[in-house]
């Protein structure tokens, strides 16, 4: 890697270092039940919310209950945000004049914003109308958000806490929006306008060139959907290609600050988590885990991506100098470069953002293949909001009961025991979503619907497919974006693997938050498993990476591995 | 969960209002007081009328689409035709394709028949890694027994243009370099929106002379003008240094 591609990688690493733990204390605050800091402004108007919603704050309600609301909430933005695609067309605030949304079309973005994906088988400058942007997705992306927030909290309660209940969603997702995705994405959003990204509601103009044409420029409400995009982890862009588009991200310095409002919160909500615990340890012991596969695939695809396309002809210069940047650019803007490109891509893969700057179908084998496996572990380095923090509890309970089982002794996690009911759910939660990313992938592979949508041949091809699947069910949106994915078959099944892959995972976790519940607490003793140290952030870095790599092994070698080696 | 169902109506009624509609007003307001011209999308007026923007690249082409070696010339472009401002797109070319990178031996090479092959059958004296046309000047990447290609009058393979050898080949020669000059990789490489702006420095400084020339001015001069108009790193360590290409092209004309 060059100097810069170091720079900026540590860069990321120092920003995140001190502003998430602050970030972590001001969430625990908020969400640890005393006085907070703000609450003279954000409190009259959780009031004011609870006071319409007609509930009580204060009553904090069983795992069951818990998740029926988070179903029934998502249910209810589904249908909204299907209704709202499907007639822009029809409503106002539309000057690029863009049509209805196709039913199937409709149902795979709708059930895409909901879940907090953004996979996106639409072009945002001709396909939505900025209404449709504006108060349809931008609103979803608010709320998956928020509603991965408020169900790791609950996770939190039923995992740590003393009680049988595991809180109450409408405060919790009350509490979350007011207090933190909208108070910081009104920050975020001001940063990128200063520093070029596009706000207006003009549609399009028609420039004449210098050289005598004539090009379409775009407009939009571009700023205040780019910032929740990446502070939810969503991913979902209002151009089509993203934040390679200047408009969205028009400077090096944005790229690196679109990076931090991906990462930082995710990170920051662990911090919270071992506050809340009283535990700051077992908090640090989980951000390493998670910072070491962040750096981990980040450093593999920026190396790769520096060093540049093997299969290039000897007639170009790849070569990092101080007048170009060098490297494999094909699909990535000079100003990012491909150090930054790829610290950027790569960098939010192991979120459920996939917010991408450059075109991954692009990258080479090894670069692609950071992608893909930040992808495959999980998404846990570090996760998206709220996602990352109950997904990587999960695993830690299996560490702990694979680590129980070696040295004979029954596993316990924060003092409570772990017994046949939770290893259950457990398994069931880690073996979700391998079962939807394999049979859809496979499914694709033999059916001529799904193959037929493939643009590059080979084992380029075959990762195509199987990335958009392992990409949707866990939450991510990125693609190899060669494949035509705008079909009735991959609208459908990709739509469909969403769906499972946010939600049974969310109503999993609360289950085994559930059972957890108000079990008895053991006091430590010399025989307890120290989760927070150094040891068990390994073994569970090990158990991370066996659960991942063995399940997808076989994929991986007739995708990227096949194609670095095989060509 | 009909208590849920009502909840969520209500909520989501009021989410829409606040964040769908006062939350983009709110930021747009605020923008507009401090940074007008970026939240308009940093646009470029010459004699009153709109010539593109800051951000986004143009194509500086003629009616036939042939670039005007007058201008500096910005990377390839896979939005739609070539920077076409509401398709940002890339190529989305994998990196071993051929229609990338040519016929590559011992990578993706195949025979008349369309079988692997050791080498590249359409190999031309300057182009070995040529992928061959049809006659309408379809790339062909699957060739059939009896396929039809399109030949020079030497009876050499016309080779599509697309690739990125050919494209380097096409740059050297646009701008007068010699045939052992390497290229830079940002020349001959589409980029990720389509709409990049920017070149590499080494770009801006080999396309130097033939602007120079074409335009009767010193060659140093125009070398300068490059420099002035580099941009370097954000907080000199953010990014690449880059010269804006529209930006450039104007300030040509206030040299002399």
């Amino acid at each position: 890697m060059s100097t810069s591609g170091w720079e900026q990688l540590l860069f990321i690493v120092a920003v995140t270092a001190v502003a998430a733990p602050l970030l972590g204390r001001y969430l625990a605050a908020v969400f640890g039940g005393g006085k907070a800091p703000g609450d003279r402004i954000f409190l009259p108007v959780e009031r004011l919310t609870y006071r319409a919603l007609r509930i009580d704050p204060e009553s904090s309600w069983t795992w069951r209950a818990y998740a029926l609301a988070v179903l029934a909430f998502g249910l209810v933005s589904t249908l909204l945000l299907y209704l709202i695609l499907r007639l822009q067309g029809h409503l106002p605030l539309n000057p690029t004049g863009a049509p209805d949304m196709p039913p199937l079309l409709s149902f795979n973005t709708a059930v895409s914003f909901i879940t907090g994906t953004n996979w996106q088988a639409y072009e945002g400058e001709t396909a939505a109308s900025y209404l449709g942007q504006m108060a349809g997705l931008v609103v979803a992306q608010f709320t998956a958000a928020a509603v991965g927030l408020s169900v790791a909290l609950a996770v939190v309660r039923g995992i740590a806490g003393p009680r049988r209940t595991v809180g109450n969603f409408w405060a919790d997702l009350t509490r979350s929006l007011v207090r933190v995705f909208v108070p910081l994405s009104v920050i975020g959003a001001l940063v990128m306008i200063g520093q070029g990204a596009v706000q207006t509601f003009r549609g399009f103009d028609t420039a004449t060139t210098l050289a005598g044409g004539s090009q379409t420029v775009p407009g939009g409400p571009v700023a205040s959907m780019e910032v929740i995009k990446l502070l939810g982890t969503n991913g979902g862009s209002f151009y089509g290609v993203g934040g390679a588009h200047p408009f969205e991200n028009p400077t090096g310095f944005t790229n690196m600050w679109d990076l931090l409002l991906v990462i930082v919160l995710p990170f920051a909500i662990v911090f919270m988590f071992g506050r809340l615990i009283g535990l700051r340890r077992q908090a640090l012991a989980i951000v390493a885990v998670m910072a070491a596969i962040f750096i981990g695939h980040t450093v593999v695809s920026m190396q790769a991506e520096v060093h540049g396309n093997p299969s290039m002809p000897a007639s170009v210069s790849q070569l990092v100098t101080s007048t170009s940047p060098g490297g494999n650019l094909e699909g990535k803007e000079t100003r990012f470069g491909p150090e930054g490109s790829a610290l950027m891509t790569v960098g939010t893969m192991g979120t459920t953002a996939g917010a991408t700057d450059s075109a991954l179908d692009s990258y080479t084998p090894v670069g692609g293949a950071g992608a893909f496996v930040a992808i495959l572990l999980g998404e846990i380095s570090p996760g998206g909001d709220g996602g990352g923090l109950y997904a990587i509890l999960v695993l830690a309970l299996l560490s702990v009961f694979v680590a129980g089982l070696m040295v004979g002794r029954t596993p316990e996690f924060l003092g409570k025991k772990i017994r046949g009911p939770q290893m259950k759910l457990v398994l069931a939660y880690v073996l979700t979503i391998p079962v939807v990313v394999l049979v859809f992938g496979s499914a694709s592979l033999v059916l001529h619907q799904g193959y037929s949508s493939i643009l590059n041949p080979g084992f380029h091809g075959l990762s195509e497919v199987t990335y958009a699947y392992a990409s949707v069910t866990n939450s991510n949106g990125s693609a190899f974006a060669g494949l035509a994915a705008n079909t009735p078959w991959y609208n459908t099944t990709l739509g469909l693997a969403m769906l499972a892959g946010r939600f049974v995972p969310i109503v999993l976790a609360l289950a085994i938050a559930g059972s957890l519940a108000g079990a008895r607490v053991h006091a430590r003793t010399r025989a307890t498993l120290d989760t927070s140290g150094p040891t068990f952030a390994v073994f569970l870095f090990g158990v991370i990476v066996i659960v991942g790599g063995l399940i997808y092994f076989p994929m991986l070698i007739l995708g990227p591995i096949g194609e670095r080696f095989v060509g | 969960m009909r208590r849920h169902l009502v909840a969520s109506i209500v909520m989501l009624v009021g989410l829409t209002v606040l964040l769908g509609f006062g939350y983009p007003l709110l930021v747009t307001g605020i923008s507009y007081v401090f940074f007008r011209h970026q939240a308009e999308g940093s646009l470029i007026y010459r004699n009153g009328k709109l010539v593109g923007s800051a951000l986004l690249g143009q194509s500086f082409t003629n009616s036939k689409g042939n670039p005007l070696p007058q201008y500096f010339q910005p990377r390839p472009s896979a939005a739609g035709t070539g920077y076409e401002g509401d398709s940002s797109g890339a190529s989305n070319l994998g990196p071993n394709n051929p229609l990338l990178v040519g016929f590559v031996a011992g990578v993706n090479t195949v025979g008349l028949n369309g079988a692997p092959s050791a080498r590249n059958p359409f190999a031309t004296k300057a182009d070995p890694v040529c992928v061959p046309v049809t006659a309408q000047g379809t790339p062909v990447t699957s060739p059939v027994p009896g396929q039809k290609y399109a030949k020079q009058s030497d009876g050499a393979y016309v080779c599509d243009p697309n690739t990125i050898p050919e494209r380097a080949i096409a740059y050297r020669q646009f701008n007068g370099l010699p045939g052992s000059a390497k290229v830079p990789v940002d020349a001959v490489t589409a980029s990720g929106s389509g709409l990049d702006p920017d070149i590499s420095i080494a770009n801006a400084l080999d396309q130097a002379s033939r602007v120079a020339r074409v335009r009767h001015l010193p060659a140093a001069e125009v070398v300068a003008l490059v420099h002035r108009e580099t941009q370097g790193r954000e907080l000199a360590f953010l990014g690449e240094p880059t010269v804006n290409v529209l930006e450039l092209n104007l300030a040509l004309g206030s040299l002399r």
